[in-house]
């Protein structure tokens, strides 16, 4: 009889889609099964269900590069996931902090320090974008079309409890020092 | 909202409860006249704030504004009393605000786990029917019940992966924990018809095996068929075989105190308050012939 902490341990690493203990025959049975397949799905599925309820304009983002459900997952195969949606959504947008897209970047690192900050974070947050973050976060709202990046300047953006209005942006000339408050 | 009056009829037999998991006021305000208690599950009335978890007051504040002549349970979904090396603190944690807030009848958890190693798996398992893991649960039962000192009952769950190697049978495990502990038992009418679907459980000789004096409360609800599964997923109302099934297992259980509807907080929406309402009549209408 194969001992709880085994078990336990090696349907852990299954429907987190690792590799386990083999040589065990009902975690054998269990990991070609059909049942973990529909288990692993529903797991996904309920933290899909998750991000998207707390990371609106993140969701949408990648909902619209098609590629949600697949972050999703990854993220579920390689992070422990907290059960409650708060912490969830945070380590969630925490792991897009490196994601090639740099809109990505920017909306996930937007959205995180907007939560973090209502959670009472008195950390101060920069996010900087390639276009003008309004307009982003309009074409994600209304699901309308996307501004394309612009060439010359960034946005710099500050995020935090001391801010009226919680956020400050300042658009910025790459060429040059010149900076503007964005409109 | 006013105080909600519990309906007098049903106090001294069976009650009916329901699921309420906050921040639908006037949803609470049309089921109350329909239900005798509100199920609380405390995980998913909580939040948590820069790692502090704790209940959210507005939610809280809701249950109160029912007025003290309504009934409460807590029913729990993050214990994860079978988990082999510690069961979540946290929850306690949760569970000691809701019981210094409200005079629970009972409070109850999943036969399950749910974390390992401190992970979280993100679904609930079912425990391998061995006498290891039922060292395991009565060790626990016993501590949960000295540490709050009203009744605590556990549900089966359902079991979607092939059962492991086991040495009691489905009802003899839940005998066994009952006997020994005293605990009492929620049977699910819809978990075992998901069980017989997905697993072929003889849901008869499972209730022929139980010892229906330990069961307590009654859990219906109504899911969907996905994949050729039954998910245990509380989205629909009752299929009438379930509540047909509901109304057997409390003839034959002496000690049943309540029947409770569930459905998930992500399924108000599309069911509708209407949809929800109607159940709980139908429930009711047929809890009391």
């Amino acid at each position: 009889m194969t001992s709880l902490a085994v078990q336990q341990q090696g349907l852990l690493d299954l429907i987190k889609g690792r590799t386990t203990n083999v040589s065990d025959p009902y975690l054998r049975d269990v990991a070609g099964c059909r049942e973990l397949a529909m288990l692993r799905e529903i797991a996904v599925w309920w933290r899909k269900v998750h991000v998207e309820s707390q990371c609106r304009f993140t969701s949408r983002l990648l909902k619209r590069m098609r590629n949600f459900d697949s972050v999703v997952s990854a993220y579920f195969n390689e992070n422990a996931t907290s059960p409650f949606v708060e912490e969830l959504a945070l380590d969630f947008l925490r792991t897009l902090r490196d994601d090639p897209d740099p809109l990505v970047r920017a909306v996930s690192q937007f959205e995180c320090a907007l939560q973090s900050v209502r959670l009472g974070s008195a950390d101060v947050f920069e996010v900087t974008w390639d276009r003008h973050p309004d307009l982003v976060i309009r074409a994600l709202e209304q699901a309308s079309e996307m501004p394309a990046a612009e060439v010359g300047c960034i946005y710099r953006m500050k995020v935090a409890n001391d801010i009226p209005g919680l956020i400050a942006c300042t658009r910025m000339l790459t060429r040059s020092a010149t900076a503007s408050a964005c409109e | 909202m006013a105080s909600a009056t519990a309906n007098p009829c049903i106090r001294s037999g069976v009650a009916l409860a329901t699921t309420y998991e906050g921040d639908d006021p006037v949803l609470l305000e049309r089921i109350a006249p329909l239900v005798d208690a509100i199920e609380i599950a405390p995980d998913t009335i909580a939040r948590s704030d820069s790692k502090q978890q704790h209940l959210r007051g507005e939610v809280l504040d809701e249950y109160s504004w029912l007025g003290p002549r309504f009934r409460f349970v807590a029913h729990g979904i993050g214990l994860s009393i079978g988990s082999h090396d510690s069961w979540n603190e946290t929850y306690l944690r949760l569970l000691d605000e809701l019981f210094s807030r409200f005079d629970l009848e009972w409070h109850s958890e999943h036969l399950a786990w749910t974390t390992c190693g401190g992970e979280n798996s993100g679904t609930m398992f079912a425990l391998p029917r061995t006498e290891e893991a039922l060292d395991l649960i009565c060790e626990r039962v016993t501590r949960i019940q000295q540490r709050y000192g009203v009744p605590f009952l556990l549900e089966h769950v359902i079991q979607l992966l092939p059962d492991a190697p086991a040495q009691f049978t489905p009802a003899g495990f839940l005998n066994a924990i009952t006997s020994r502990t005293g605990c009492g038992l929620i049977v699910d009418a819809y978990n075992l018809e998901c069980d017989a679907h997905n697993q072929g459980l003889d849901i008869r000789a499972f209730l022929d095996g139980l010892d229906m004096a330990a069961v307590r409360e009654v859990h219906i609800a109504g899911g969907v068929q996905y994949s050729g599964f039954q998910l245990d997923i509380h989205s629909r109302p009752a299929r009438d075989t379930t509540l047909t099934l509901a109304l057997e297992i409390v003839a034959r259980a002496p000690n049943v105190r309540a029947v409770t509807y569930e459905f998930l907080k992500e399924a108000i929406a599309p069911l509708g308050h209407d949809a929800i309402c109607a159940e709980l009549a139908r429930l009711r209408k047929a809890i009391q012939q």
